[in-house]
């Protein structure tokens, strides 16, 4: 059936690979093919042709197995995928061009290439997608947990005393990771007081206001105390404005205030010394 | 099977450390038997240790609330110790705020504050 397309295409390896390296270098937009330098362009070339052809030799149709090899390896090329897809694409028509020339496909047997075309080059462009959907979502959710990590830390900085810096917009999944981290931090790092940094949080709403009071709170009840630091005159003025009650906290303008003011809840002070 | 809490007295402070998750017969018996303890003591103060419960339901928290609230009746401060995160947030979300009460991160802690709150 197919031996024929796939012996030829065996014989003339080379010749399959350079008109495919010259349809890429005419491609627009694309400069890998242009600026990269040539012994560089026709080894990647080699392995991407090889394995385009790998697959074809095995069997006539390819395995799941295969595909994915494939796909993992054009990966670990760096290619963006629409580069890819383009070069999939170039690669079959040069391919087709190829066995008409050589006059293996013609009118008469055109359907075979069509099945070769289905059964070979469309699932290795399959496979790459959902190869590059997968590492997307690992990227994605590796990203995601290391901002997480980043996001609320406690640190302790004295003993009893712990300051946890919030930079960025706080939402309600933060907010209960803010919680979470603050309690578990203070109930492991002993902390008698904790100091909420808010320096870094752009905009202090009802909403933002409600879960800073909601870990205050908690913090309360795991037997420490909790400081507001860092209100900037602009936050002071919407808390106010939209009525936001927060006499139950301490508050002060500045971290170091704060600090200051932790240290003589804790009956300490700093001491210049001569 | 009824399981009643023991109710340590030290100098003029009551200490109860409640090991093991409450139900709300035991937590009831509880309730009444520190009552007893405090009129029979005259104790002045009383720490509540919570540092092996992990978790806890709005009957409890409630009967913790009450506790308190009899307890200052009676004259007696307490003093919460111990109390997990996992505890605290679902107390927050229960919306038990339990507004006055002392608390403290463990025993130590808790009689020193207790202590210090006494002396005023």
């Amino acid at each position: 059936m197919n031996n024929q397309i796939i012996k030829n295409l065996q014989k003339h390896k080379e010749e399959v690979m350079y008109a495919w390296i010259e349809e890429m270098k005419n491609e627009k937009g694309e400069k890998f093919f242009q600026y990269m330098p040539e012994h560089l362009v026709e080894k990647t070339s080699r392995e991407f042709t090889a394995l385009m052809l790998s697959n074809i030799e095995e069997g006539e149709d390819v395995s799941d197995e295969q595909s994915m090899e494939f796909a993992t390896k054009i990966v670990r090329f760096g290619w963006s995928i629409s580069f890819i897809n383009t070069a999939i694409d170039r690669f079959s028509k040069v391919v087709f061009k190829h066995l008409e020339r050589e006059g293996v496909v013609n009118g008469e047997n055109y359907s075979r290439f069509f099945e070769l075309h289905l059964n070979w080059i469309e699932p290795l462009r399959r496979s790459i997608i959902q190869s590059y959907s997968l590492e997307w979502e690992r990227t994605f959710n590796l990203q995601k947990i290391a901002l997480q990590e980043l996001s609320a830390s406690l640190i302790p900085v004295f003993e009893k005393i712990s300051v946890m810096p919030l930079v960025g917009t706080i939402d309600t999944e933060r907010a209960k990771l803010i919680m979470e981290n603050l309690l578990e931090g203070v109930v492991e790092q002993r902390a008698e007081v904790v100091l909420l940094d808010i320096t870094g949080v752009p905009v202090v709403d009802t909403m933002v206001a409600h879960h800073l009071i909601q870990a205050a709170d908690a913090v309360r009840l795991v037997g420490s105390k909790c400081l507001l630091v860092g209100i900037r005159p602009e936050i002071a003025q919407t808390i106010v404005t939209l009525g936001i009650d927060l006499t139950d906290f301490l508050t002060t303008s500045t971290l170091q205030k704060g600090m200051e003011k932790a240290l003589r809840l804790t009956n300490r002070e700093i001491k210049e010394v001569e | 099977m009824n399981m009643r809490i023991p109710i340590l007295k030290l100098y003029d402070t009551l200490i109860v450390s409640i090991q093991w998750e409450l139900d709300d017969r035991t937590a009831l018996q509880f309730q009444e038997d520190l009552m007893e303890k405090l009129h029979e003591t005259e104790a002045s103060g009383v720490l509540i240790d919570l540092t092996a419960i992990d978790f806890i339901d709005s009957f409890i928290a409630k009967v913790i609330g009450d506790v308190i609230q009899m307890s200052s009746l009676m004259g007696a401060k307490v003093v919460i110790t111990g109390i997990q995160p996992a505890v605290a947030i679902t107390l927050i979300e229960l919306g038990i705020r339990l507004e006055g009460v002392l608390t403290a991160l463990d025993l130590e802690n808790g009689l020193d504050k207790l202590h210090k709150e006494l002396e005023d």
